[in-house]
């Protein structure tokens, strides 16, 4: 009945369908369609394995694979079906695309699920999915595939919902009470942008299913659902301050756990969208993920990182050694005294070298040596750190003068003539 | 002073007790190989369930649960040479317990580090290991690791496979993790016939395969990034990348 009237609407549309699509087809489809969507962290739900039951969560997440790109692969990203009735300028998928469409059926899709899962390749299942017919409709498709997978298959693994932004209240909430984490993708930081590229959404149509969801689990218990989204970066004018600072009050109101960045990737020419982009921004999707780490686990605020006289971040240099060299009156730390808050903001140590020199620092006063003995690295970390009396000695304690000699490419060693392991590499 | 024992965490703890109470300048600890040298003036450590015991319960009593348990990890890191310092190691915990957090000590901060390193291989193969799907319906995989993981995995697996009868078979020691019904065990494998796998094996590879390959972004190819995530030494068992 309900495959009828899709069928209808679809030709309206004009689209070719083939139900019978070989399941090798329908997969490479519609992976192929989801894989621009970054989010793939499993991490976050505590273990709630059930006994005579298929199926855990890892609290720090596992990695299965890695693709060709250098992404973990963790989840089994797939769309329910490409076809889609919205025309979002930026998506491979909108309806003007002239692409190949597939669907796989709720069944059909947890069974992959089930037996990726006994086969180790998969944390479990992230399941997004084009609208096809209407909101609800696409909800409840989705739903079908979680309620499979939780009851029939009583599989207790992870399992990311994207929520369709315009389905019904009901339907979010018995997505949020089966799924281990859901979210909803911004895409665009602005309204302007979205208006432009996204016809048929607004920046608070995408909250509201998120609101929803964190106001549903609360309700519950006192540890809400996990969310994330996602913004693309380079589509659109906004400068990473823009970016920052929605991250940065999303995280505030403590509704999303995790923002994903995505370097702007031109699938579809469209005259609203930059034409020339040779090279996806991968530095400044680095960059930005590098910030929104000081966000969430160094205590930065995103004022300290930009503003608006320097609204985008450096692309020489990360953004934790340009706030150290904008903020020089704070250094150079002392190594032996400084809290834990204050070490971890120092350029090349991080959370687990901050930990590292607590511990140590309880037995004796540390100098360089012992810093090197604990393999932490000094390379950056040096030109910020007293430990008592000794500090880098060799640059002046200028900003510029530090910036120069972190650029400076390492000087490689002279192999000696007498050196032999230089040469053959032996001892 | 060169001492030999028979290289498990039981006979080591003999070698503690001789070494304490014979007063030995520890130079070379080796594990029994199979070629005996020509001159060889290695002590031989034999076993001995007394000295063991009583070596065990000072610690027992000294120690925390997780200092004591690091000890017994460092065993499974049967490729790497640890001997030295872990004598070191459990020397300077019983002069005074304190100072085996002591990362410092050179000794100390080897121990802790390889018994991060034991887990973080061990964290690698939960995501790398990959099971075949048997004609009876259990379980399959086989691993080649550079440390003794079976054990580690097979209580991994333990949660989320609750429900399923599994076999992880460790190639290089003839080891395997055998879950079957309620029962767990760690076996010895003597003799080993590749088992049939069920019909619908080939199918979900190869749908594995067709996943692992689309989801991957052409304009972001970076294999040296991949390769640094998936060094080859754990491919040889993962379908997608033979």
């Amino acid at each position: 009945m309900q495959n009828a009237k899709f069928l209808k609407l679809l030709k309206k549309v004009g689209y070719f369908y083939t139900m019978k699509k070989d399941i090798y087809a329908k997969m490479q489809i519609l992976s192929e369609s989801a894989k621009y969507d970054v989010s793939c962290s499993s991490s976050g739900s505590d273990s709630n394995y059930k006994t005579g039951e298929l199926g855990a969560t890892h609290n720090s997440g596992i990695c299965h694979s890695f693709s060709a790109d250098g992404r973990c692969i963790s989840l089994l990203k797939v769309l329910l079906t490409n076809y889609c009735i919205y025309d979002c300028a930026y998506c491979i998928n909108r309806s003007s695309n002239d692409i190949e469409r597939a669907a796989f059926s709720p069944r059909e899709l947890a069974e992959i699920t089930i037996n990726f899962y006994k086969r180790n390749y998969i944390e479990g299942l992230f399941l997004s999915s084009g609208i096809i017919e209407s909101e609800n409709h696409t909800m409840e498709l989705i739903l079908r595939v979680l309620k499979l997978l939780r009851h029939e298959y009583k599989f207790n693994g992870y399992i990311h919902v994207k929520l369709i932004p315009g389905s019904d209240d009901v339907l979010i909430d018995e997505v949020v009470r089966l799924a281990s984490r859901v979210s909803s993708n911004i895409e665009l930081p602005s309204d302007k942008s979205l208006k432009l590229l996204a016809p048929n959404k607004t920046k608070s149509k995408v909250l509201q299913p998120l609101k929803l969801a964190r106001d549903l689990s609360l309700e519950r218990t006192n540890k809400p659902i996990g969310m994330s989204t996602q913004l693309i970066v380079g589509a659109t004018p906004e400068s990473d301050l823009d970016i920052l600072k929605l991250s940065s009050v999303l995280y505030d109101k403590g509704l999303l756990k995790r923002v994903y960045y995505s370097a702007y990737i031109p699938v579809n020419d469209d005259k609203n969208l930059p034409t020339i982009v040779a090279k996806p921004p991968l530095l400044r999707e680095h960059r930005l993920y590098q910030a929104d780490w000081l966000l969430r686990f160094y205590g930065f605020s995103y004022d300290e990182i930009l503003t608006v006289h320097t609204p985008n971040l450096d692309e020489e240099l990360d953004p934790k050694t340009m706030w150290a060299l904008n903020n020089l009156h704070l250094f150079p730390v002392e190594i032996n005294r400084a809290s834990k808050e204050e070490l971890i903001r120092i350029p090349g140590i991080g959370v687990r070298g901050a930990h590292k020199i607590l511990k140590a620092r309880r037995y004796k006063r540390l100098g360089f040596e012992d810093l090197k003995a604990l393999k932490i690295s000094l390379k950056r970390a040096r030109y910020f750190i007293s430990c008592e009396r000794e500090f880098e000695r060799s640059i002046s304690f200028y900003p510029e003068k530090i910036k120069e000699a972190l650029l400076k490419p390492e000087e490689k060693a002279q192999p000696n003539l007498f050196d032999v392991s230089g040469i053959s590499g032996e001892i | 002073m060169t001492l030999r024992y028979d290289g498990t965490f039981e006979g080591f703890l003999t070698l503690v007790y001789e070494v304490y109470y014979k007063k030995y300048k520890v130079e070379f600890i080796h594990r029994p190989s199979k070629e005996q040298k020509l001159f060889d003036d290695a002590i031989e450590i034999v076993y001995d369930e007394l000295k063991s015991k009583k070596v065990f319960e000072a610690m027992q009593e000294k120690w925390t649960k997780a200092e004591i348990q690091r000890v017994m990890y460092i065993f499974l890191c049967d490729e790497q040479e640890f001997e030295i310092q872990l004598l070191e190691y459990i020397q300077i915990g019983f002069k005074n317990p304190k100072e085996l957090q002591n990362i410092n000590y050179s000794s100390v901060f080897f121990i802790h580090n390889l018994e991060k390193e034991l887990f973080r291989q061990y964290h690698k193969y939960s995501g790398f290991l990959r099971f075949e799907e048997l004609e009876e319906g259990s379980l399959y995989a086989k691993i080649d690791s550079k440390f003794s993981l079976v054990y580690l995995l097979g209580c991994h697996f333990a949660k989320r496979f609750n429900n399923q009868n599994y076999i992880i078979h460790d190639m290089k020691r003839a080891l395997a993790f055998v879950k079957f019904g309620d029962s767990m065990d760690v076996r010895s494998v003597s003799d080993f016939e590749e088992p049939t796998k069920s019909v619908d094996e080939e199918k979900f590879q190869s749908l594995w395969k067709t996943f692992f390959h689309s989801v991957s972004i052409r304009s972001r190819q970076n294999e040296k990034l991949q390769k640094s995530f998936v060094p080859l030494i754990y491919r040889k068992y993962m379908s997608e990348f033979t």
